[in-house]
């Protein structure tokens, strides 16, 4: 039998450290950088039909678009002639489909846009216009088989500013409001205009895409407009001169304006710049590879949105620029030459970096961003699988400051969630660690003082037969289900205290002023009326006089609150005591009613009956002779408490701390239920916080099995398990080591 | 942790005679009271606010002059306080439950104080409970029958107002019983049937036969249901509101009439006992703000000893392990450390362990290798088996500790004598050490179950809901059901108060349940700390 009790035994201690191997299971693909493995190549093919291309580069080599399907699987090239080629990579199969509107047409000008899958093109006529690529999947017996491509033509909008050739054009959409940015003509009459473009309803209902206005913009430019640039959602026009200036445009129902003219690389012309999907950001590369990106954002709380730089990425090196972006998070492909990388925008984190066996000329991500294609110029198209499920995390996304997209400035943010597709995932873990903190030290600043103090009279002055009803009592008050202390404070406590601010406050001052007061007194009566009474009642002796002082301070609250905390109205200028408007208008900080400081108070609940008990079992465990040695020799009782066994038990007090700590750090309920559940990084008594505790309990059953989020919750958990873990094993050893040294005397 | 018993007193049994330090020690003396007076303030509101949100109250008919309208309102003050006006001016405001949801659309009114002109207690006001709409607040008029009407007043008016509860009652079991169990069975039979069709074990003719069967069967059902229904819509409470509207409530809705200023102290306490009943056994309706809570305490008891089914065997084996087989060193002396740690972890952490393990990794891996052929996921999805399990983990390092502590205190004599009589050390174990140790083992797992019972956070990710169509435990086959979710008491108090779309409406029922919530744990908790004091005084005599 022995041996099924020692399996047992054994096994159980196993599955408890099991805990911690499961859930850190779940955090460490966080922390993995991307993986990337070829994952099929199509055979360099003859290139049918593809003609070398225009914009004057060399003809020596093809160079086009490549787009490719959701799936990956059937990636298609164009290079500026009437024909889209498409590659079936499982067999190397390649067809083509004409644009029959492009028949008997010079293309001088194209751009993709993998969002959308459109190329915008412009014509030698001074025509723009554009086509879309659509994939369908097949579906036999309700199994995915085949990705079918077709062609969808867009109508031709004709520039009616500048003569000769399109020889630069790019197309911004947003479904109804889309704009097209085109350059025509050589260096002597460039000319760049903008056309903005939208869906006239017609009355019998459905739309026509048409002209809205057209604006020439050349006149705004200092110099030769090198890229031009549409964002995705139809209203940023970007145009990067031969300067070094880039000159920032916003086409809006009003027309087409310029904003702003910034210079990155410090005034050096870049040589690549795309929009990041959600077209709030541009990445640029200028020379030797050098990378930046800069963002939209507001440097005032309501002004308008500029450009500014917010990430410097690591250098690409020397080489023909490659370009990628996701399409479904802020990451892209890029690269100098045949050293491609994968960078995430918002950390700047270089999520992969590689050599490719041939020098790209195109390269794009699939639709999940599962795997990226690179085109070589002679037309072989590589692909290789991708494995980035959590391009977002990281170190620096977790702990550190982060320029999030539209943000005033770096930040420490957590907003895991948004209501639009492109939204950008805040998974910072410092606002949540602040949060348990602040939680944790108003709910310690309540309950240390209550639990020490009733810890040393129980230890040192209780007789013990009161003793062994008071000390069960403490520990039925650690049992209270937190969920009923949580509802109590957000239900009951809250509203309650939240007009009565200055009672508590009085309440503070004026219940240990009473206490001191009552001993004092107490200490001049005449010494043959204090011999007649016993030690140790003196905790229901002074309960009367504390409830008169608690009913006077509460009643004269109001009264302090009339006299001190004086309100001026900033419409009338009346002048009214009213805490709750007073509080904002003094300190510039919040007033609600869900707040530290009735978390306090009813994590006092939680957190009392911990320290208490843990504290007076060290206070009641030193050694007898100790303190008879002291009385002994003439201290009198409050002098054996202060000079001997508070220094004996020193130790077990801070671990009772500890272990308070550990508690109040890890609770739940309470915190969900009176804390109001803002993330927010300031000490102000009168708001709330959102712990780390409360955000899993609210988050994690909506979170996705596998996602970011549901990883990074489960770091969430790990870093609240260590605080409490670090924690608990101090003062256990604290514990240990005191037990040890008691033992001795 | 030691017990100071050794010291006969407290190092000072008399006053300190000296002056210096003693205001100190009666600011000691102060957090004591703080303390204790805290506990048994928060005992005493719960158990004040919970017991009376059961006690029947008067229906009070008020006048309300506001802009210069003069208003009846019938109901009673629930809350009051005070609201500061723009120009700086208190005034009192009132909260009156009037219920009648159905036709204000809220149940509760605002008023200032000294906007209420009269107060007045008419004798023949009525609190009527529905199914649905909450409460209604009316006088009677008349109760209208297959044969005939009766009005208030005339002889048969009480016979008939029994007859038309009665006929309410009945009509909602007999739909009831047949919706839960005959339609129930066959959607449930359907379902099977559609799983064997795809899985190609079932002919497509067989099937479609089987299903018309059926089909048919649930038509006859369902009519029978409609004719109930009809029958119970037909007998009519009839109803007069304080400001003169008619109110018709059909013996379906009408649940119970209780004449609330007529009724002497005996007839409040009866329906003060009559209300707790249906808490207590009812099903919740009207989004859990009305009706009762039996599926909380139900999901509540069954988690709890599912839990302490799992817990007490594993907790006593490591702790019997860790006492008496493992060799005490610095492994053990870790081992040890981190049980107690254990303890420590927030429970919130143990929740996330659940849900990655068990619910995802064991509960996954059951539906694949079980469970393939069905559409969504069985055991890969939270539920109660989960849910305890989690719990279990959660509150093993308390029996670990609690039997480790008992297995010490068995002194070392009694297990010498048993070595010395030839029993082989399991057999000590087992004949001596075991049974001497039982009551503190008990204690420990009394301790763990209110522990499992007050925990909600790790559940909140495991497998808890606000409202379970079906128990985890029923007549249905194979009649335990481990993989459902669950209702459980503190889970329902977050809901109800926090998530609650009528939240002022509710909060009779937060407080009810918390009381209830309470009792269970301190109740557990009483029964662990009575049974150790009795242990200790065993040993106390057993030990020389």
């Amino acid at each position: 039998m022995g041996w099924a009790i020692r399996f047992g035994g054994i096994s159980v201690i196993i599955a408890v450290f099991g805990i911690f191997y499961f859930i850190g299971k779940e955090v460490v693909p966080l922390f993995r950088s991307a993986e990337v493995s070829a994952a099929g190549a199509s055979r360099p093919a003859a290139v049918a039909g593809l003609v070398p291309t225009v914009l004057g580069e060399p003809a020596s080599a093809w160079s086009g678009v490549l787009g490719v399907d959701e799936w990956g699987g059937l990636p298609f090239l164009y290079d500026g002639g009437s024909k889209v080629v498409f590659r079936r990579l499982d067999d190397g199969s390649q067809s083509e489909q004409s644009i029959a509107s492009l028949e008997g047409e010079t293309v001088t000008a194209f751009s993709y846009d993998p969002v959308h899958r459109r190329v915008a093109l412009g014509l030698e006529d001074g025509r723009v216009g554009s086509f879309v690529v659509n994939y369908e999947m097949r579906y036999e017996d309700g199994r995915a088989t085949t990705v079918e491509a077709s062609l969808v033509e867009e109508p031709w909008f004709e520039l009616t500013a500048g003569e000769g050739p399109v020889t630069a054009v790019d197309y911004g959409d947003a479904g109804n409001q889309r704009v097209i940015v085109a350059r025509r003509g050589g260096p002597e009459n460039e000319s760049v205009s903008v056309l903005r473009l939208g869906i006239r309803r017609s009355l019998v209902g459905g739309g026509r895409l048409s002209v809205l206005g057209a604006a020439e913009i050349t006149a705004d430019l200092g110099a030769r407009a090198e890229i031009l640039r549409a964002s995705q959602n139809g209203a940023v026009v970007v145009v990067a001169c031969a300067n070094g200036e880039v000159v920032y445009f916003l086409a809006d129902s009003e027309g087409v304006s310029k904003r702003q003219v910034f210079r990155p690389f410090g005034g050096l012309p870049p040589r690549q710049m795309d929009f990041l999907f959600g077209g709030v950001s541009l990445v640029m590369t200028g020379e030797n590879g050098a990378q930046e990106q800069w963002s939209l954002y507001r440097p005032q709380e309501d002004g308008e949105r500029i450009f500014g730089e917010t990430t410097t990425f690591t250098a690409l090196g020397d080489g023909p620029v490659t370009f990628a972006a996701s399409q479904r998070n802020r990451s892209f492909l890029t690269g100098a030459g045949r050293n491609l990388s994968i960078r995430y925008s918002t950390s700047g984190a270089v999520r992969w970096q590689g050599e490719v066996d041939i020098e790209p000329v195109a390269a794009t991500l699939d639709g999940k961003s599962e795997h990226f294609l690179i085109a070589a110029a002679d037309g072989q198209i590589r692909r290789y699988e991708l494995k980035d499920p959590h391009p977002e995390a990281g170190w620096r996304a977790f702990f550190g400051r982060v320029w999030y997209e539209g943000g005033p400035g770096p930040v420490y943010q957590w907003q895991s969630t948004g209501g639009t597709d492109d939204f950008e995932p805040k998974l910072s873990l410092v606002p949540l660690i602040f949060g348990s903190l602040k939680g944790t030290a108003y709910a310690l600043l309540f309950s240390v003082p209550i639990a020490l103090l009733a810890a040393v009279f129980s230890a040192a002055f209780l007789p013990l037969s009161v003793k062994r009803v008071v000390k069960p009592a403490m520990e039925i008050m650690s049992s209270l289900p937190s969920v009923v202390l949580g509802f109590l404070a957000g239900l009951w406590l809250a509203p309650l205290l939240v007009d009565r601010v200055p009672s508590v406050l009085l309440l503070l001052v004026s219940l240990p002023l009473t206490a001191l007061a009552v001993g004092w007194a107490w200490s001049r009566m005449p010494i043959t009326l204090r011999n007649r009474f016993e030690g140790g009642r003196e905790w229901l002796v002074v309960v009367p006089f504390l409830v008169a002082a608690g009913a006077a301070a509460w009643a004269l609250g109001p009264v302090v609150e009339r006299i001190l905390f004086v309100y001026q109205d900033p419409v009338t200028g009346r002048a009214i005591g009213d805490f709750r408007q007073w509080w904002p208008q003094a300190t510039g900080l919040k007033m609600e009613q869900r707040n530290s400081m009735v978390l306090g108070f009813m994590m006092g609940f939680a957190v009392i009956p911990v320290i208490f008990t843990i504290a007076e079992d060290s206070l009641s465990n030193v050694p007898k002779a100790l303190t008879a040695a002291a009385a002994a020799l003439g201290a009198n009782r409050w002098q054996v408490v202060w000079t001997v066994m508070l220094p004996v038990a020193s130790a077990g007090i801070f671990s009772a701390l500890m272990i308070g700590f550990g508690r109040a750090v890890g609770e739940t309920m309470i915190m969900v239920m009176a804390t109001g559940n803002t993330p927010v990084t300031e000490w102000n008594i009168f708001s709330g916080m959102r712990t780390l505790s409360a955000n899993i309990a609210v988050e994690l059953p909506e979170a996705a099995v596998g996602s970011t989020h549901y990883r990074t919750l489960f770091l969430g958990a790990v870093v609240l398990f260590a605080m409490t873990f670090v924690m608990n094993t101090i003062a256990e050893l604290l514990r240990q080591r005191l037990r040890e040294r008691n033992k001795l005397v | 942790m030691q017990d100071n018993s050794g010291n006969s007193a407290t190092p000072f049994g008399t006053t300190g005679r000296s002056r210096r330090g003693e205001p100190w020690v009666w600011l000691t003396a102060t957090g004591l009271s703080i303390g204790v007076t805290m506990a048994l303030g928060l005992l005493l509101l719960i158990l004040f606010k919970g017991g009376s949100s059961f006690w029947p109250r008067r229906i009070d008919v008020m006048e309300v002059s506001q802009n210069g309208a003069v208003e009846r309102i019938a109901g009673y003050i629930t809350q009051q306080s005070e609201r500061r006006d723009a120009d700086g001016g208190m005034h009192e405001e009132v909260q009156i439950f009037r219920g009648n949801k159905d036709l204000h659309g809220e149940a509760f009114r605002y008023v200032d104080r000294s906007e209420i002109v009269s107060v007045a207690r008419p004798a023949d006001m009525l609190l009527v409970q529905r199914m649905e709409h909450g409460p209604a607040i009316v006088k009677g008029v008349a109760v209208s029958l297959s044969d005939g009407r009766i009005a208030v007043g005339e002889p048969g008016y009480p016979a008939a107002l029994d007859r038309i509860l009665e006929t309410g009652r009945e009509s909602r079991a007999a739909v009831r019983r047949i919706e839960r169990s005959e339609i129930g069975a066959i959607n449930r039979e359907m379902e099977a049937l559609e799983r064997e069709l795809r899985a190609g074990r079932v002919a497509p003719e067989a099937a479609a036969a089987r299903q018309a069967e059926l089909q048919a069967k649930f038509e006859t059902l369902k009519a029978e249901v409609d004719r109930l229904r009809a029958q119970a819509q037909e007998y009519l409470f009839e109803a007069v509101t304080v400001d003169g509207r008619e109110v018709a409530i059909s013996a379906r809705n009408l649940v119970h009439v209780f004449p609330a200023n007529e009724a002497g102290a005996g007839a409040r306490l009866g329906e003060m006992v009559r209300r707790i009943k249906s808490f207590v056994s009812e099903d919740p309706r009207e989004a859990n703000t009305d009706g009762g809570v039996f599926p909380a305490i139900f999901g509540t008891v069954v988690m709890t000893l599912v839990m302490s089914f799992f817990v007490t065997p594993f907790g006593v084996m490591a702790a019997i392990y860790l006492r008496e087989y493992a060799k005490q060193g610095l492994v053990v002396r870790v081992v040890r450390i981190s049980v107690n740690n254990l303890a420590g972890v927030p429970s919130i952490v143990f929740g996330v362990f659940g849900l990655a393990f068990f619910v995802y990794y064991l509960g996954g891996g059951i539906d694949e290798l079980f469970y393939s052929d069905r559409p969504g996921p069985t055991f890969g999805t939270p539920g109660i088996l989960w849910a305890s399990l989690t719990l279990a983990i959660l509150t093993l390092p308390v029996v670990i500790v609690a039997t480790e502590e008992a297995l010490s205190a068995v002194p070392r004599g009694v297990r010498e004598a048993a070595l010395a009589c030839g029993a082989s050390k399991w057999q000590t174990i087992q004949r001596v050490v075991l049974p001497a140790s039982l009551p503190g083992i008990l204690t420990g797992v009394i301790l763990a179950m209110a522990r499992g019972a007050g925990e909600v956070a790790p559940l909140m990710l495991v497998g808890v809901v606000k409202l379970a169509p079906s128990l985890p435990i029923d007549d249905i086959a194979p009649f335990i059901h481990p993989e459902r979710k669950f209702m459980h008491l503190g889970f329902h108090i977050y809901d109800l108060g926090f998530q609650s779309p009528d939240s002022e409406a509710a909060k009779p029922m937060v407080y009810a349940t918390a009381l209830l919530l309470i009792l269970v744990v301190v109740s557990l908790n009483l029964a662990a700390i009575l049974i150790r004091n009795r242990l200790k005084k065993r040993f106390a005599v057993s030990s020389f």
